[in-house]
């Protein structure tokens, strides 16, 4: 409840500061402001409060871990933004206002207790990101990328917002707890049918969002449209947030229909782990590889949810957690290379990294360890990752989809490999001056890939929290 | 049943139809606003008279405007229709079928629970009993809805603000 009030209060803070008509303070500005949600956040850890609101909002331990993954992810994919800073960008109060608004959504998504929560925060978080996809208004991939996503977006909100409809019909409540009361013993068994469609229409507007397959197909044209910076920011925060509405969503209200959306979940899982691993390996731009990684990675997070079978806390839960921390991280790293580069060198395919070894170490390693991390190789936070949710999953029983994961991601490592290749050895072009990177990148970047190798190394002190 | 329920449910799919299928843009809105009056029409039989006031202010009226305006502004009209690929048609029409067909499978033998006619309160739907519900109940995600609403304005006057150097019309 802090986090959602001071970022409220932050947001509109930063509106102001705009007024002052120098970029020099928005970025340090932003980033306090974000540091002491974090501090508040973190301060509710442990501390049991009521629901507050009339069961609206809940702040558990759940609320306080993701919440602290997202507010993080913003912390340090904000030094980023500094070639907007030094270009003089005038809409720079709006881009951080927005980025704040969006995580008062997030907030919402991942501490609701009532389905309005849950519509009303998916809204602020998509509306900011549409918003901020077509930022780059004199690119008119970035104008196709924010129309192409507000349209789909909008017919996915409507399709999410029919399901809320259909599922309170069934059950005449709103509330979490509540409806998993209702769910699992119905008072009047002939509306059974319309509480599954209205179980199934939810799952495709969430997954439309977590863009899991089928319903993914917006993710490449628009990540690779919209400004790298907030690229990163929609493969890291929306995603997050979204895994943990959708966690919450089937563990606690619907446990009791889990024999109807547990075969879905599954296969979609399949699906998506599929199509985007096949989808990244043939593509030929970072950035749409990044894309495609990341509807691989929605794939991964799903066997977590496959594995959870109801449990918002246990090992699938701790598993997802710990999953998208190494993966904001690793990703947060990846983008605020491609995004040094691709303005250094105007080009993003992989051929753009060419050399980048020799130039520029620095961005090369990070760039490693991000890739290294994405491909889940040991010593890195990603290898944990998937190390956990797998684990979850084999220790329910689920061998199959386990097999099928561990191949996937053995196709993972093709695509995860490229980038490297060309930067360590692929000659650079003639005459390839260093990319520049500022002070705040490159401790940043340091930072990132430490806690990459940390989470690596000794994950006990983040696993099992949940 | 009663029939002035099936009255308004006929012409509401009836005109929501014409909206998808007639050729000409304006015909569309003017077919969406008989959908929007036949809906406030199903708003007063379950007793919701605020919101089926509101439903016609603030659909029937000013979003309709708004797509008049839209509409008359960017010049739609049947020549300058883009046109679509018979492949998307009838992908279209086959994955609205199969929800439609769907639906329907479903939704056949539901049977909702009536209300009690001696213990009903006639009073829900009235803008009193709504004020103190929002103000109450939903007094959080009220006040969140003024973020989703701050960042929708902030949007809109970020991308549609002219930048130095651009010239108006």
């Amino acid at each position: 409840m802090t986090s959602i009030i001071l970022l409220s209060i932050f947001g509109i803070l930063n509106l102001f500061m705009g007024f002052m008509r120098s970029n020099k303070v928005l970025l340090p500005g932003a980033m306090l402001l974000l540091l002491a949600v974090f501090g508040a956040n973190l301060a509710d850890w442990n501390v049991v409060h009521a629901p507050y609101f009339n069961n609206m909002l809940v702040v558990d331990n759940y609320t306080v871990a993701f919440t602290g993954i997202v507010v993080l992810t913003t912390i340090v994919l904000l030094p980023f933004s500094r070639s907007y800073v030094v270009a003089g960008e005038t809409n720079l109060a709006e881009y951080y206002a927005l980025l704040l608004f969006s995580l008062v959504g997030a907030v919402m998504m991942i501490g609701y207790n009532h389905l309005i929560m849950l519509f009303v925060g998916i809204e602020i978080l998509s509306i900011s990101m549409y918003v901020l996809a077509g930022s780059s208004k004199r690119d008119s991939r970035s104008n196709e990328a924010a129309l192409k996503y507000f349209l789909m977006g909008a017919f996915a909100t409507g399709i999410l917002l029919f399901g809320i409809a259909l599922l309170y019909g069934a059950t005449g409540t709103f509330v979490l707890s509540d409806l998993a009361g209702a769910v699992a013993a119905p008072e009047n068994a002939s509306l059974q049918p319309m509480l599954y469609i209205g179980i199934l229409m939810m799952i495709i507007g969430i997954g439309f969002k977590v863009s899991a397959a089928p319903f993914h197909f917006w993710t490449p044209d628009v990540y690779e449209g919209t400004p790298t910076f907030f690229t990163a920011f929609m493969s890291t925060v929306v995603k997050t947030a979204g895994f943990a509405a959708f966690l919450k969503l089937l563990a606690v209200a619907l446990p009791g229909a889990q024999g109807f959306w547990l075969p879905t979940i599954q296969a979609m899982c399949a699906l998506t782990l599929l199509l985007g691993n096949v989808g990244a390996a043939v593509q030929t731009s970072t950035k749409r590889m990044l894309a495609y990684s990341s509807v691989s990675h929605a794939g991964y997070l799903l066997i977590g949810l496959v594995a959870s079978r109801g449990n918002l806390t246990g090992d699938a839960a701790s598993g997802i957690f710990f999953y998208s921390l190494a993966y904001s991280i690793a990703t947060i790293a990846a983008f605020g290379v491609l995004k040094l580069v691709a303005d250094h060198r105007q080009r993003d395919d992989y051929a753009a990294l060419n050399g980048l070894g020799k130039t520029n170490p620095l961005l090369a390693f990070s760039m490693t360890v991000a890739m290294l991390s994405l491909a889940g190789i040991p010593l890195t936070g990603g290898f944990f990752g998937k190390f956990f949710l797998l684990a979850a999953a084999a220790g329910q029983g689920y061998i199959g989809l386990v097999v099928f994961a561990v191949i996937m991601s053995m196709v993972g490592l093709y695509y995860y490999l490229r980038p490297l290749i060309a930067m360590y050895l692929r000659p650079a072009e003639e005459g390839a001056t260093p990319v520049p990177v500022d002070g705040i990148q490159t401790a940043t970047l340091a930072l990132l890939a430490l806690l990459s190798i940390v989470l690596g190394i000794v994950p006990g002190f983040l696993s099992g929290i949940l | 049943m009663s029939p002035l329920f099936l009255f308004l449910s006929f012409v509401a799919l009836l005109s929501a139809l014409g909206v998808v299928l007639a050729k000409n843009p304006v015909h569309s809105v003017l077919f969406l606003i008989l959908t929007f009056f036949t809906l406030s029409g199903h708003y007063l039989l379950l007793n919701a008279q605020f919101l089926a006031a509101v439903n016609i202010i603030v659909y029937a009226g000013a979003i309709m405007v708004l797509f008049l305006f839209v509409i008359m502004f960017l010049n739609l009209n049947e020549e300058t229709e883009p046109h679509k690929p018979a492949l998307a048609k009838f992908a279209a029409a086959i994955a609205g079928g199969s929800l439609l067909l769907i639906l329907v499978a479903a939704m056949r033998n539901v049977n909702p629970v009536g209300y009690d006619p001696t213990s009903f309160d006639s009073q829900i739907g009235m803008v009193d009993r709504l004020g103190l519900v929002l103000f109450q109940q939903y007094a959080l995600p009220f006040e969140l809805a003024s973020i989703l609403l701050l960042a929708a304005m902030v949007g809109s006057v970020m991308l549609g603000k002219r930048e130095t150097g651009e010239r108006n019309f």
